[in-house]
């Protein structure tokens, strides 16, 4: 009879230690979650660029991704079709709170208000670039975008 | 959310420890299957310090470490909780003194984490750190002492307290090397920066080995350096360059330092010498297998046969009585907490946090892996403690500073990780880490599930003799269950007494230390409650008891009035006596002299196997005398008239089966050929076939000794002879040799016989009831182990008459 209260108490036992372990996956898990609708909502202040064309007026162009890619492949965010451009030419990354450009070991070089761009860079507002022969300039927006989409907020409160 | 982590994992925590509890407190219920014993309480001390400590801590870390890892904590309270459990299990005294160690552990990361929330102390007093813990581990080199005093001299002693200076040894190398290589941005291995380091850790780790004995400490050095140096410069050879290194000076080692061939061997070898060198861990091995899958229940094990169950082996005693759930459980635990370290690691925004990091976590890694790995026979066995879980202050106060670093290191505010110069050798590691913890959960299995019988079926297994401690055996009774050999007193301290010592060459013993023989040896199925038994019934007790269910009694063929007459009769002479019931093999009287008495097996065991007149040889079954000519009526009736030739006889005896084994439940002699018909022996029981084959029909019967089993559904159920009878003779002419050798006037025929090989002498009685008796035709052999054909005759025939006069 001992045996069996006993038994019954080990399985009990193994049910919480399991219990413990089964917790911590789950916590794990909502910290994988948590974290990437941390980095989804991250603020990122939206960036208009300039972009000069070969016949001498520009087309302005406003982006509100961390991630912009420039060079002559026509997948890129800024397509430039000029011989001076790589395919992939050089790109502008949000992080640490800054807009950084940085050159993708280009053919002829990125410049930043006339200097090449060897190391990630920040740049600001009225910063002119310039890949290969075309010019960029940039201006970065006051007003900052947001994307928080239905399912983000209720987890956002949730928590 | 944070904060709910750590708090919710802390009660699961809490109540898996409560639930052992309560386990341990019922336990003695379950081991004597009585709810009228002495329950145990004193474990509740530690749980309920555990609890306070645990609340303290948890507090204090919400409060000063608000951006910490949640996860570490309870990862290590959990560990530390089950191992006072267990500790206390064990041995209460240390359990005690543990509780007092992590009362203390707590205080110092408490005050740890309350007051030095920034690590940079450290970074800046690296050498302060690692010359105060040199200097005090060589001081153990002057003062060093041992508590059980003996073995390496690792510890210093301040009184009654006994620290050892090699476990923070440890993670002032860890502090000082992450110190070291933050400063420097690019690690080179050729480079100059990396001598000094290189030449700290390989002399301290030799001076361990050469000078402290101490494998365990010695191999973990050299592996965190090989982590940080991996970490630090990326290149995987570093890993294999110490994987051959170890290789290279183990194998180095092997002959030179005794420690490490003992290791060695009791590694590759163990089975060889199980009570030598590798009883450690083969006891292990046997408690991991004891454990099986849901284990025996804390308190129900037997997990102290294994040596320093408290520390070096705490993982088998966890193994034993959590079984494979709680072995894998703790693999995990570990798992978790090594991947939470390496997680930080790749989340410091610096490189003195990042070393740090992945150097704590990897310490604990490669010591958890280390010990399990050695419990299970996976790596030679270092004796290295499971970090938290182990007895031993000096362990436990480390593993809590590792904690504290951790935290510390994980307590990032909003900062961005540093960037990785090369991504591979964190994931990489973390992989490592996985396969061996891996590895140590299919080796944990192996032992638990697949080998787990046939090493508990081992005879050297302790558990089988503690089990019958607590577990009623089978009685052995007589033909008319009058009982010979009883299982007396009550649970938890049952003895086997034997009512007819005077039997002990025949019906055995079964004995703690001396193992089982005779009867008891071969009926223990049905004794012990392994045979006969519905498998649901044996199952059931071994899941809720881990031993078999109460024993079965088997009733022999022995009458013990005419057994009594025989012992009388035969009195000190050397020899055997057996009378059998010819037409059915039963034997009636089975006498071996000189005998012994196994109730006093205790105090003269030891003595009982140097006795050169060896009474514990069973004569009857065992012993090979000199047949000279007991063959000739079986001769004469065979061949009557003539002198057959050698080729014939042998043929003849053949027939008699007297090269083969008679099969009976009773331990007996394998023949091989003779090599020649002069050098021809038998046994008493061989010869009484023969005899049997006169008194009744030419038939050789099938001997039983073992008639019936008392099962519980249906009652007593008859044991079947093992072997089938055989045709000897025409029945004509056993009938005719019977007649032949009936004296005159006599009730029943004889014959003598004496049989004389160098210096052994024997002298055969054989005698039968006559072909027209009315009543059960029997058979009696006399063997005696000297010249006296009277006294073979007395013997046989007092006992013949007293059997036809029942």
């Amino acid at each position: 009879m001992s045996g069996a209260v006993v038994l019954a108490l080990r399985l009990l036992a193994a049910v919480a230690l399991y219990g413990f372990l089964a917790w911590a996956l789950i916590f794990l898990f909502r910290e994988i979650q948590r974290q990437a609708v941390a980095l989804a909502v991250r603020r990122v202040p939206g960036l208009s660029i300039m972009v000069e064309s070969p016949g001498g007026h520009g087309v302005l162009r406003y982006f509100n991704q961390a991630e912009i890619t420039i060079g002559r492949d026509p997948g890129s965010d800024i397509p430039l079709s000029d011989d001076t451009v790589s395919a992939r030419h050089a790109h502008l990354v949000y992080h640490h709170n800054q807009w950084w450009i940085e050159d993708l070991a280009s053919t002829n070089g990125t410049m930043l208000n006339k200097l090449p761009v060897t190391i990630p860079t920040v740049i600001t507002s009225g910063d002119e670039i310039q890949c290969g022969s075309i010019g960029l300039s940039i201006s970065l927006s006051e007003n900052v975008i947001i994307e928080p989409t239905q399912r983000l907020d209720k987890q956002t409160h949730s928590q | 959310m944070n904060q709910k982590t750590q708090g919710r994992l802390l009660q699961w925590a809490a109540l898996f420890l409560f639930l052992q509890s309560i386990i341990l407190t019922l336990s003695p219920a379950v081991r004597e299957r009585s709810w009228d014993v002495d329950y145990r309480f004193s474990h509740w001390i530690g749980f309920s310090a555990w609890g306070i400590l645990t609340y303290i801590a948890h507090r204090s870390l919400t409060k000063s470490l608000p951006e910490r890892d949640t996860f570490l904590f309870p990862l290590a309270s959990l560990l530390s909780g089950w191992g006072i459990l267990t500790i206390w299990r064990l041995d209460e005294g240390f359990g005690l003194r543990q509780t007092a160690w992590l009362g203390l552990s707590t205080i110092v990361f408490v005050a740890a984490v309350s007051r030095l929330k920034s690590l940079s102390l450290l970074k800046r007093y690296k050498y302060l750190f690692l010359s105060a813990g040199l200097i005090v581990t060589g001081l153990t080199l002057i003062f060093g002492t041992n508590p059980l005093g003996f073995g390496p001299r690792l510890w210093l002693s301040l009184g009654d307290l006994y620290f050892q200076p090699s476990e923070p040894l440890k993670i002032l190398l860890v502090i000082y090397l992450s110190a070291y290589l933050a400063e420097r941005v690019k690690i080179r291995l050729t480079s100059l920066p990396l001598l000094i380091p290189t030449i700290v850790v390989i002399g301290l780790a030799l001076l361990l080995l050469i000078v402290q004995r101490d494998l365990g400490t010695a191999s973990i050095f050299i592996l965190i350096y090989t982590v940080f140096l991996f970490i630090a410069s990326g290149k995987r050879r570093m890993l294999l360059a110490t994987g051959a290194f170890l290789l290279v000076s183990l194998s180095i080692g092997f002959y030179f330092v005794d420690v490490i061939q003992v290791r060695v061997m009791g590694w590759l070898n163990p089975w060889s010498d199980p009570t030598g060198n590798s009883y450690q861990i083969t006891q292990s091995l046997l408690a991991v297998a004891n454990g099986g899958v849901l284990g025996r229940g804390l308190g129900i094990g037997s997990p102290l046969l294994v040596p320093v169950s408290i520390s070096d082996f705490i993982f088998s005693a966890i193994a034993e009585e959590t079984g494979l759930i709680g072995s894998l459980g703790i693999i995990l635990l570990f798992w978790l907490l090594l991947t939470r370290g390496l997680t930080i690691a790749l989340r410091s925004p610096d490189n003195f946090r990042r070393y740090l990091a992945s150097g704590i976590a990897s310490y604990l890694g490669i010591q958890s892996i280390l010990i399990i790995g050695g419990n299970l026979r996976l790596l030679p066995l270092t004796g290295v403690t499971l970090p938290f879980v182990s007895y031993g202050g000096s362990s436990l106060l480390t593993s809590y500073i590792a904690l504290y670093l951790l935290l510390a290191a994980s307590n990032i505010e909003d900062d961005e990780p540093a960037s990785l110069r090369d991504s591979r050798p964190i994931p990489f590691l973390a992989g490592l880490f996985a396969f061996g913890f891996a590895a140590c959960a299919v080796t944990g299995a192996w032992w638990s599930v697949i080998r787990g019988d046939d090493l508990l079926a081992r005879t050297d297994n302790a558990r089988r003799a503690i089990a019958d401690r607590y577990v009623l055996r089978g009685k052995l009774v007589d033909s008319n269950n009058r009982p010979i050999n009883i299982t007396t007193g009550k649970s938890g301290s049952y003895i086997r007494t034997y009512y007819y010592p005077d039997l002990a060459p025949i019906s055995g013993y079964t004995h703690p230390v001396f193992g089982q023989a005779g009867l008891e040896a071969n009926l223990d199925g049905y004794l012990r409650g392994l045979q006969g038994n519905p498998t649901s019934l044996i199952l059931w007790n071994q899941l809720i008891y881990g031993t078999p269910p109460p024993g079965l009694d088997v009733r022999l063929s022995l009458d013990l009035n005419l057994q009594t007459t025989a012992d009388e009769l035969l009195g000190t002479y050397p020899g055997a006596v057996i009378l059998m019931n010819a037409e059915t093999g039963e034997i009636l009287v089975l006498a071996s002299h000189p005998t012994f008495d196994p109730n006093r097996l205790d105090s003269e065991g030891e003595m009982l196997t140097q006795n050169e007149s060896s009474p514990l040889l069973n004569r009857a079954t065992q012993g090979l005398y000199p047949v000279g000519d007991v063959f000739l009526p079986i001769l004469e009736a065979k061949f009557p008239g003539e002198i057959p030739f050698n080729s014939r006889l042998i043929t003849l005896y053949e027939e008699s089966g007297l090269f083969r084994t008679p099969s009976i439940t009773l331990p007996s002699v394998d023949y091989t050929l003779p090599n020649s018909v002069e050098d021809l022996r038998a046994s008493p029981l061989q010869v009484c076939l023969a005899a049997a084959a006169i008194s009744y029909q030419g038939i050789l019967p099938a001997p039983r000794i073992a008639t019936a089993v008392n099962t519980r559904e249906q009652g007593w159920v008859v044991l079947p002879a093992l072997g089938e009878p055989r045709v000897l003779l025409p029945p004509e002419a056993a009938k005719e040799a019977a007649f032949s050798l009936i004296e005159e006037g006599g009730a029943f025929w004889s014959h003598i016989a004496t049989g004389n090989i160098s210096k052994t002498a024997v002298t055969w009685f054989l005698a039968g009831t006559p072909p027209d008796w009315q009543g059960a035709p029997l058979a009696v052999v006399v063997a005696v182990e000297k010249h006296n054909p009277a006294l073979a005759e007395r013997i046989g025939k007092s006992l013949l008459n007293a059997a036809l006069d029942r």
